[in-house]
């Protein structure tokens, strides 16, 4: 029992990093039009400047450990911003009037250049960093509970609160979703759509990098970390239906219970099969997922 | 029209002596390599009929490569059965798993099969991996037998480089009949507009069906064809990076053109000699490649060519 309790801990923290990264893909998709296929890079990316940049301000701005924690944050967070509008430039704005899967061999390309470009930067060892709450454990119920688990779930909840925010309760959401909607007619409400693209890209890559961080802590940062996140991520984005902020958080959950329970009940070496085979699951009973309203494809 | 079939038969003639001499005039080693990109366009191949011609995104075709790899290799060596009746086996190993997914996942449109596929050609290398009293796990299966033909043993990489050709142009001319069959027709009509075409009395869910089953078969054959050729199959010859440089070689040649499909095969297959300078940096250096080549040359290499040669037959390329 306490053993579950540890499990079902780690899963949701697991699962809340996965809503965090289908957020990303889905709002890049859903103002975008692009299946971003580098967005386990970018996760990756996110890692490894967290654990780079927590060194550097260690050293650089020592003093207290919260002044070294936000520098090394603010920094992860412009370089991700920078990646964002690379990307908008690089990728997207030569690509937009391409069709669907030239777009998302593109973004794979760009995928394997992130990745390899990583490895020749880190090197392929793994690298260890610190989570900003040590590694302090916490009784509950007799169960061992760590700290940093429970900030990745509490900052994770903060983060797409305010992305819900953002989408639904703004301004500038209401223009988010004039985009994803109809590019044409949004620009013809006086829109500015390009700059509108250019800030999603940087949302983009800001919410997969913040899903970097929390999970850097939690196992250890490889270039190849990325790569099963996107999957998993995509995974959670069709179970909870695309289009849906709810349904992120609840596919990604449902994926970090499937994957952690999965790897203590049933087999360690099918895991990620397991959470595949719920995903083609869905697709047949459920191709809308849970919280998704429409199947068809974008005009 | 005449002119264009004349011309047609000039380059189909002047390619064919062209790969008839190549094994003269290369190195063994880039003859080893051009043996593997003559099976790489038999998938290539596949890939252009499910995903040029019927608009189906498949992100998986290595492991339709994989299932005709290890079905052939596991019936020759449990079963001692010769390559002649492995490799049909193979072929329908590889189109029943594709009909048995093809029914849920093709009616899923754009993105969600896309991501769909992904997700099979994953699961498959975790079958591959883990299976291990089928498929030998981790290990995989190696001394696949040789291909037998008239009672003598293929050896030589020549022998197979004649073998994989003879294959290849078979499959080109299956190809090609197929895209100006009533069939090929109707796979252009359901990529295009699948409302129109199930209005115009088109089965549109039987055409989607038999090109991702035909596309499948035809990785199955590549697959068959590589295990006997390289004694040795393992999970790390099947994963998705390998589906997306199946693509990335459709993409490279030209998603619409079964010329176009061989010749990016052929690139795409020497790139890592030529780039060999780079050293580590070859990734970085092949996914901007890929990037640029989408941006600079989106109808790939032979689209580019009939563009230049004639200008008209753009239009119907498309089409």
């Amino acid at each position: 029992m306490t053993q579950l309790i540890q499990l079902i801990v780690n899963a949701i923290a697991v699962g809340a990093i996965y809503a965090v990264v289908a957020l990303s893909f889905e709002i890049a998709y859903e103002s975008t039009g692009v299946v971003n296929f580098a967005t386990g890079q970018l996760v990756t990316i996110g890692a490894l400047l967290g654990a780079s940049t927590l060194a550097y301000s260690g050293v650089h701005f020592g003093g207290s450990a919260l002044a070294t924690q936000a520098a090394s944050y603010a920094m992860v967070f412009g370089g991700m911003a920078i990646v964002g509008l690379l990307f908008f430039v690089g990728v997207f704005m030569p690509l937009r009037k391409q069709p669907a899967l030239t777009v998302i061999i593109g973004t794979v390309a760009i995928g394997i250049a992130i990745q390899n470009l990583a490895q020749l930067t880190w090197g392929s060892l793994p690298i260890a960093t610190q989570s900003p709450v040590g590694t302090r454990t916490l009784d509950f119920f007799g169960a061992v509970v760590s700290v940093h688990a429970l900030y990745v779930i509490v900052v994770a909840a903060v983060l797409i609160a305010a992305v819900y925010v953002l989408l639904y309760r703004s301004a500038l959401g209401a223009q988010f979703r004039a985009l994803a909607q109809d590019p044409e007619a949004a620009r013809l409400m006086g829109i500015r759509v390009n700059r509108l693209y250019a800030l999603t890209w940087v949302l983009v890559c800001a919410l997969a990098g913040a899903a970097g961080l929390l999970l850097g802590p939690m196992w250890f940062i490889d270039v190849g970390l990325g790569e099963g996140i996107g999957l998993k991520a995509f995974a959670a984005a069709i179970i909870g239906g695309f289009g849906s902020v709810p349904g992120a958080i609840v596919g990604g959950v449902l994926v970090g219970l499937a994957e952690i329970l999965g790897a203590s009940y049933i087999s360690s070496a099918y895991k990620d099969a397991i959470v595949f085979a719920l995903m083609f699951l869905f697709l047949l009973v459920r191709p809308q997922g849970l919280f998704g309203e429409r199947v068809a494809d974008r005009a | 029209m005449k002119a264009t079939s004349l011309l047609g038969a000039a380059i189909l003639g002047a390619a064919l002596v062209a790969a008839l001499a190549v094994p003269y005039v290369v190195s063994d080693y880039n003859l080893r390599v051009t043996v593997l990109a003559l099976q790489s366009a038999i998938a290539v191949i596949g890939l252009t009929i499910a995903f040029g011609w019927c608009g189906l995104i498949q992100l998986g075709q290595a492991a339709f490569i994989g299932i005709g790899a290890y079905t052939s290799a596991i019936l020759a060596l449990r079963f001692g059965l010769g390559f002649w009746v492995t490799m049909p086996l193979a072929m329908a190993a590889s189109a029943l798993v594709a009909f048995v997914i093809a029914v849920p996942m093709l009616r899923l449109r754009g993105h969600y099969l896309a991501l769909a596929t992904v997700g099979f050609n994953v699961t498959a290398e975790i079958v591959a991996k883990n299976w291990t009293a089928v498929t030998g796990g981790y290990d995989g299966i190696s001394a696949i037998p040789p291909v037998t033909l008239f009672g003598r043993v293929i050896e030589t990489d020549l022998g197979y480089f004649h073998l994989s050709l003879v294959f290849l142009i078979a499959v080109a001319a299956f190809a090609w009949t197929l895209r100006h069959s009533r069939f090929g027709r109707a796979m252009i009509a359901v990529r295009d507009d699948e409302i129109a075409s199930g209005t115009s009395s088109v089965p549109v869910v039987r055409t989607k069906v038999l090109a991702f089953v035909i596309g499948s078969a035809l990785a199955g054959l590549s697959g068959a064809l590589y295990a006997h050729y390289a004694h040795y199959v393992s999970p790390g010859d099947f994963e998705l990076s390998r589906s997306i440089t199946l693509l990335v070689m459709l993409i490279a040649g030209g998603e619409m053109a079964i010329a176009g499909a061989i010749l990016g095969a052929v690139l795409l297959s020497f790139a890592p000699e030529w780039l060999r300078f780079v050293g580590e940096a070859y990734l970085v250096v092949f996914g901007v490649g890929v990037l640029l080549l989408l941006i600079l040359m989106p109808e790939g290499v032979v689209g580019r060519l009939r563009k230049w040669f004639a200008p008209r037959a753009g239009k119907v390329g498309r089409a």
